[in-house]
């Protein structure tokens, strides 16, 4: 005899060994009634899942987002302080860091394209990182082709940043960060906000290098750490969905 | 010219999933607090926590996963230091939603979020811990065991408890006896 209690656990893969979860499957697949039954227990709990969704008031949103932002200002200010204490700043750090939040960006778009893409034309979008001549894309809209034209050149050009000389450098990064802000400015016309955020995310690490501020930043760090690992998060995501938890053939 | 260094970095991902997400991760602590003041503190205090720890964040998970999961265990935490007398100052009308859409849907849809609240009331906090983290949160029973201190045992009798109780009240919404 097979309990309620039991097919629960055999629905949820979870709570019984090996044997016992053979046994159920086993008696699920010889017996309609049994896997009715089960059937009629998972629809009647899944009634709870159904209940109607509670707005937030917007006077708490508001109050989180205070919250959030209250604890960024609080951690720039004590690594500000810890900056005053004469704290090293790692430069090969940020390079590294930078360029591959660069590369992050670049997969991404490529991925974005490629998952608009028909599929007999998937392979016909992937970017050329040099700026000498290409082979035509298609599928891809001037903008998406521009922003991997983008990625591409900053990637080059910060490379040569550090044999340069200050002036130049200088000018160098005032091009970067306008070409930039333009295509932060398309991506979120073109309704991608995540890449405009991103795009724009690097602003602030430009400004830095083209100051030459020799001053620790650990939330800098940190910050281009996280934001990196999101976008890998969502590149993995896209790459790799994974099947529903719950799911149960019966 | 360039422009000078902002003074401080903006939290972008976090304040993009907290406007994709937050409504989710709020229904989420008010099934386990089932008060709307504990839900929204779990929340803050899970964004707050999340954006100190985001060295932590390894990308395993979705960000919305994280933070959400993390909601989950500061409404648990917040549940065991509440004082007790607090459980009896449960507001239904703060658990349902508000109504939308036709009158005759809304009609349904409330009196089975009510249907529900009543329900879930009936459960004592374990059992309605245990039945939320497994059924609707998809947790292992292992990590509800850690999580509410005890063991999967007692997870789940806790559990099977609930669904019985659960069944009893619900079975006319599916048309089962």
């Amino acid at each position: 005899m097979i309990s309620d209690d039991d097919l629960l656990l055999y629905y949820y893969r979870d709570g019984l060994d090996a044997a016992e979860r053979g046994r159920i499957g086993t008696a699920l697949a010889e017996h309609p009634e049994l896997a009715q039954r089960l059937h009629r227990l998972v629809a009647q709990l899944d009634t709870v899942a159904e209940a109607p969704e509670v707005p937030v008031p917007p006077h708490i949103e508001q109050r989180w987002q205070n919250a959030l932002e209250q604890a960024a200002r609080a951690a720039h200010r004590t690594n500000w302080a810890a900056a005053r204490t004469g704290a090293r700043f790692r430069t090969s750090f940020r390079w590294q860091a930078l360029a591959a939040t660069i590369v992050a960006v670049a997969i991404l778009v490529t991925v974005q394209v490629s998952l608009r893409s028909p599929p007999d034309r998937v392979g016909a979008v992937t970017p050329q990182p040099t700026t000498t001549q290409r082979s035509p894309v298609p599928d891809a809209t001037a903008y998406e082709r521009g922003l991997q034209w983008h990625l591409a050149s900053t990637e080059q050009r910060l490379a040569s940043l550090e044999s340069a000389q200050p002036d130049e450098r200088a000018q160098l990064i005032e091009s970067i960060i306008e070409q930039n802000r333009l295509y932060a400015l398309a991506a979120e016309r073109a309704n991608e906000p995540q890449l405009a955020r991103t795009l724009r995310a690097f602003t602030p690490i430009l400004e830095s290098l083209a100051n030459e501020r020799r001053d620790t930043d650990a939330s800098d760090r940190a910050q281009l750490n996280f934001e990196l690992r999101v976008v890998q998060a969502r590149l993995k995501a896209a790459a790799d969905p994974s099947p529903p938890a719950q799911s149960i053939a019966l | 010219m360039l422009t000078p260094l902002k003074a401080w970095i903006r939290p972008d991902s976090f304040h993009a999933v907290l406007s994709e997400r937050s409504v989710r991760w709020y229904n989420a602590c008010l099934r386990i607090t089932r008060d709307a003041d504990l839900a929204a503190d779990a929340v803050q205090e899970a964004l707050l926590k999340a954006w100190d720890r985001r060295d932590e964040f390894r990308g395993e998970s979705d960000l919305d996963t994280w933070i959400h999961r993390i909601a989950l265990n500061a409404a648990i935490d917040l549940m065991r230091r509440r004082k007790p007398q607090a459980t009896q100052e449960l507001d239904v009308d703060q658990l349902v939603a508000a109504p939308a859409g036709a009158p005759d849907n809304e009609y349904v849809q409330q009196a089975l979020g009510r249907d529900l609240v009543t329900a879930m009331q009936r459960l004592t906090t374990m059992e309605r811990h245990t039945f939320v983290l497994k059924h609707i949160e998809g947790w292992r029973l292992e990590e509800i065991a850690e999580s509410l201190h005890t063991n999967i045992n007692n997870t789940k009798q806790a559990l099977f408890r609930a669904v019985r109780k659960l069944r009893v009240d619900l079975h006319v919404w599916r048309g089962e006896s």
